[in-house]
């Protein structure tokens, strides 16, 4: 079975664990190990990389070498620290000043970089590695008569030269698995913009905003649920849902690809953790049918 | 108005062009196709790539380091994907971040995140509780992250030392 090391990113292990057991549970399933990382530090995502270069580097170095020692590749949930390692490998593998910089700090505890470890984010994980073909295969059940829309996560899908993930205007991986598993996937406005999570921390109201005006494409376009590939974009998207002036009656359920696909693949819910989610996820679960 | 004339090549778009990632900024041609891209300055009418960057190549030094704007981008990097010259206004505004930062002009959420960051090891220790730790074993997973703040502390020391405290 091939292996593959998760990268679990600060996020995570705190905000929605269910997407790192759903991640496992489904990557077995389908053939792919999960190992964890231990011993690793945050990537340098959005506040160490806005003030410096190195530093950010330094970071991310840190986790690629930790990979490389055990000689696999990592596998990252988080748009920001798939970015961020394939941002920094990118850099450290055409800087040689910075790799030998980073490597020198490394060194003290005989970590070294050479470049040999990919960094896989979920997605391509699910249609290079393990490809639709076989997912297809696996589907046991099948969702009827619901319709969805993908949020992909801009760290996810751009910038395309350096991330490779994905069509960085015109993403289809998630609206092709979603379809794989019997659901439509729905077109919508603003499909590749933004969730508004950076923001949060400058202005949560505009972050807010701009979420929020994303659920309302989705819905206008007859969506019934938010499909998503990021931990940041999924907390996002599901707590502008909660806000003072929003109105209940028009909340979606936003889940995670691995939770989505789960049920599909024949995995309990309990193993999915689908009952930890903070929007009601029934709409979803209840357009499962039997044997496809 | 000041009767002063401006080239779109100040020492200030000099300055940020020697930082990586700002190198790009005179390739800029002021079309605004970064702001019609821009989903911050679809909900915030103050919020202009465009002008930033213009504010820039005119060399308006001090009004762009003190302020929040440069902050604002999510380099989801729409704007970067669009343009047809190159410029990427998330990697100009990085640019204008680092210096801003070297010169004790950086917002207080980011010196605040950074230095629990570098403390830590991570960003959520203070946040990661009992609770979660009994959700990870009632999912199966391993409630003992074992984060590493020595080299955290390490980067802190080489790089970011006193930046914080500015």
């Amino acid at each position: 079975m091939k292996e593959i090391m998760l990268y679990r990113g600060c996020t995570i292990p705190v905000r929605l664990p269910a997407y790192e057991a759903a991640t496992i549970a489904v990557l077995g399933k389908l053939g792919v190990k999960v190992v964890e990382m231990d011993d690793a530090n945050c990537c340098g995502a959005q506040y160490v990389e806005s003030v410096s270069r190195m530093a950010f580097a330094a970071m991310s170095g840190r986790i690629l070498a930790l990979a490389e020692k055990e000689s696999k590749d990592i596998l990252a949930l988080c748009g920001a620290c798939s970015g961020s390692l394939k941002i920094n490998k990118h850099f450290l593998d055409t800087d040689e000043k910075a790799r030998k910089e980073v490597n020198e700090l490394l060194s003290e505890e005989g970590l070294k970089y050479t470049g040999k470890t990919r960094v896989r984010h979920l997605l391509q994980v699910l249609n290079e590695d393990i490809g639709f073909e076989a997912i297809e295969k696996a589907i046991k059940k099948s969702y009827k008569g619901l319709k969805l829309a993908a949020h992909y996560g801009c760290h996810v899908t751009r910038p395309y030269e350096i991330v490779q993930v994905d069509d960085p205007e015109n993403p289809t991986i998630i609206d092709r698995l979603i379809e794989i598993a019997g659901a439509e996937a729905v077109d919508y406005l603003g499909k590749t913009r933004c969730c508004g999570g950076p923001l949060l921390a400058m202005d949560e109201s505009l972050a807010t905003h701009i979420g929020q005006d994303k659920i309302r494409n989705a819905i206008a376009a007859g969506a019934q649920g938010m499909v998503t590939a990021c931990v940041f974009c999924d907390i996002q998207l599901t707590q502008v849902q909660f806000g003072e002036d929003t109105d209940s009656s028009k909340m979606i359920p936003v889940i995670p690809i691995v939770q989505f696909l789960g049920p599909a693949l024949g995995i309990k819910e309990d193993v999915l953790g689908i009952e930890l989610n903070k929007t009601n996820p029934d709409i979803i679960l209840s357009a499962l049918q039997g044997a496809k | 108005m000041s009767n002063e004339t401006h080239t779109p090549s100040s020492d200030f778009a000099k300055e940020i062009a020697s930082i990586p990632g700002g190198e790009v900024i005179n390739k800029c041609i002021q079309c605004g196709i970064c702001t019609a891209s821009c989903v911050v300055a679809y909900v915030d009418d103050q919020y202009r790539p465009r002008r930033l960057i213009q504010k820039i190549l005119i060399g308006k030094r001090d009004e762009v380091l003190n302020s929040d704007q440069p902050w604002l981008c999510m380099t989801c990097r729409m704007c970067e994907e669009r343009c047809q010259e190159g410029v990427s206004p998330a990697e100009i505004f990085h640019a204008v971040r680092v210096l801003a930062a070297k010169e004790g002009h950086i917002p207080k959420v980011f010196q605040n995140t950074i230095e629990k960051v570098l403390c830590d090891g991570w960003m959520l220790a203070d946040a990661y509780t009992d609770f979660n730790e009994d959700e990870r074993e009632d999912l199966g997973l391993n409630p003992a992250l074992a984060w590493n703040d020595t080299f955290t502390k390490k980067v802190k020391k080489k790089y970011l030392a006193g930046e914080e405290s500015a």
